[in-house]
């Protein structure tokens, strides 16, 4: 009954640097999750997998180590097998700094997320959500995982509830680009039925985002499939 | 109710698809991406301008609306007990607060600003910047859909300083019931103000926005205040008198009449000075005959038009602004601020310049 939240291989620091920041966040939340229940089985358990040579490989390793992350595992596999690979180990969160690589995994039904560029100085674990997609999912460009989206949510939402509104060690992030408040509310109630409990509310109404992206700073992004991190 | 404010919200698109496709102009693919970044253009005008042509009016839910019983339980009971309350009523909307009829005055203006100008995204935006959590959220929109306001955009921070989106967001005017968050904002440049509920309200146009303006350490400096509360008021008229010809400094809300100016210039562009939905007054304790002339060269100089300027030379201000009835009235004085309040005239305070040195509420009762 784990979380599994994988890495994505792209390569090279910046995947990794990435990977620490959301990474020492995460742990957070699996360390303040065990003090309230040690019994705790809903925890995010963090694959890394590797799609490149034996040399990186080994660089990817020892650098988070390095960094002080803890990865329960690690995975090599090549690009072509990626999908499977997460399909494999059960995998119900990709995160990758590469956006089209995002998009081709989600594409084949597994949800994905990008990982937040930009120095996060919040230590609770910043996860966004775009609402367009959730309030007219036909316009959805990624309708293959929206299943995964959908059950994600709800344990996100669980895992959210074991901790009070203030001091969370995760917050929810809701970002509509698009539609005007009325439909931002359609989102808030549609997550909320689905038993997610938002923490902060963005709608921007056609306004550009990456000002408030550049101040949301969020660790990952789940997204509509077209968010643009360099907005 | 879902399914019917998803129909609503996809109607207008609809119609716009469709007229593409006969021209063939755009795949509803690429129409539906272009339409969600452009200014959304429904008939009668433009309703999401982009921020850096609209005039950003920013606005807290405090002000926006009478929030004092949800205050009380979140400081007596605290947060998780506030935030229950408020998703138990969600479905009760809230009264009108003290920014209530300035933002239904703003709209007004839009409305008439988009029967002139169509096209153009130079309107009054109005966002509700709230660091309330997002748990309100649905609360906050269901108010401002029961009073039919047109505010599309916001900004829920659930906790953290909402300074940072007002500059996001270009914000031209802050309007808070925290005089903390207000004067962050003043220090980052933003004209703000502090608002507070009265129980006595006169009656404002409705088809006539009025905004009434003090003049030292509002529109200008404090320059002159420092040398008044220093020296006395015979070295106040003689320092006025030997600068005559020097220009203030300006103030901080001086931008704010300068937007206003703006969109007074393009009503006056189609004929309509006298009809202008737009008012602004000066009111200041200055007289006329002496340290008066200086502001007014000042305003001159700066290109700034006022419609009406009221030199009191040192009387009250609030039966002044009793004939006037601006929708909203900024002085950096608390006295001032009350004595407006207490004769049903909106006050906000600008807790700027040497003035707050010597500020004391009279009556902390009137207070928010």
């Amino acid at each position: 009954r784990y979380r599994e939240v994988s890495f994505g291989p792209t390569v090279e620091d910046r995947g990794v640097e990435g990977t620490r920041r959301g990474g020492k966040s995460l742990q957070k939340v699996n360390e303040r999750l065990l003090e309230k229940n040690p019994a705790e089985s809903l925890l995010f358990d963090v694959v890394l997998i590797a799609t490149d040579s034996q040399q990186q490989s080994s660089r990817i390793i020892s650098s988070t180590s390095h960094y002080g992350l803890e990865v329960g595992r690690f995975c090599f596999s090549s690009r072509e097998d990626l999908v499977e690979t997460l399909v494999v180990n059960n995998v119900q969160l990709f995160l990758s700094t590469d956006r089209d690589e995002a998009l081709q995994v989600s594409q084949k039904g597994v949800l994905s997320a990008l990982l937040g560029r930009q120095e996060a100085p919040s230590e609770s674990l910043r996860v966004m959500l775009c609402g367009d997609a959730i309030v007219r999912p036909d316009c959805d460009p990624v309708p293959a995982s929206r299943g995964a989206a959908q059950s994600f949510s709800a344990r996100l939402g669980e895992m959210r509830g074991r901790f009070g509104v203030s001091g969370s060690p995760l917050s929810i992030v809701l970002v509509t680009s698009s539609g005007g408040s009325k439909s931002c509310g359609v989102a808030l109630q549609t997550l909320r039925s689905r038993g997610l409990s938002v923490d902060e509310a963005y709608c921007l109404a056609g306004a550009p985002r990456g000002p408030i992206l550049s101040l949301l700073r969020p660790h990952f992004l789940l997204g509509d499939g077209v968010i643009d991190l360099e907005d | 109710m879902r399914e019917e404010q998803l129909r609503t919200e996809t109607e207008p698109r609809e119609e716009l698809r469709s007229n593409e496709a006969e021209r063939g102009a755009y795949s509803s693919a690429e129409h539906h991406r272009v339409t969600g970044r452009r200014a959304r253009k429904v008939e009668g005008g433009v309703f999401f301008p982009k921020p850096e042509n609209a005039v950003t009016v920013a606005v807290s839910s405090r002000v926006l609306f009478r929030t004092e019983l949800e205050q009380r339980v979140f400081e007596q009971k605290g947060v998780e007990e506030y935030l229950r309350y408020q998703i138990e009523h969600e479905n009760e909307p809230f009264a009108p607060g003290p920014a209530f009829p300035f933002v239904k005055a703003l709209e007004t203006v839009n409305a008439r600003l988009r029967e002139l100008y169509p096209q153009s995204e130079e309107l009054f935006d109005i966002v509700l910047v709230t660091y309330n959590h997002a748990h309100v959220g649905i609360r906050l929109i269901n108010t401002i859909n029961h009073h039919n306001l047109f505010i599309e955009r916001f900004c829920m921070t659930g906790g953290s300083s909402p300074i940072g989106y007002l500059k996001a967001w270009q914000t031209n005017l802050y309007l808070s019931a925290d005089a903390d968050k207000v004067r962050e904002a003043l220090a980052e440049g933003i004209a703000a103000a502090t608002m507070f509920m009265t129980e006595k309200l006169t009656e404002v146009s409705e088809s006539q926005l009025r905004v009434a303006f003090d003049g030292d350490a509002v529109l200008f400096s404090d320059e002159s205040e420092r040398i008044f509360k220093a020296h006395g008021l015979d070295k106040f008229f003689q320092h006025e008198q030997d600068n005559e010809d020097t220009l203030l400094d300006h103030g901080p809300l001086k931008g704010f009449l300068e937007a206003l100016g703006k969109l007074q210039k393009k009503f006056y562009a189609k004929g309509q000075r006298l009809d202008c939905p737009i008012r602004t007054y000066l009111v200041t304790a200055r007289s006329a005959a002496s340290s008066g002339i200086r502001a007014l060269k000042t305003l001159r100089a700066w290109g700034l038009e006022i419609d009406e300027a009221l030199f009191l030379a040192g009387a009250p201000k609030g039966p002044m602004l009793e004939k006037i009835r601006p929708h909203i009235y900024f002085d950096d004085q608390m006295f001032h601020v009350e004595g407006a309040a207490e004769m049903g005239t909106v006050a906000a305070h600008v807790p700027y310049g040497v003035a707050q040195k010597h500020n004391q509420p009279q009556k902390p009762g009137a207070r928010k």
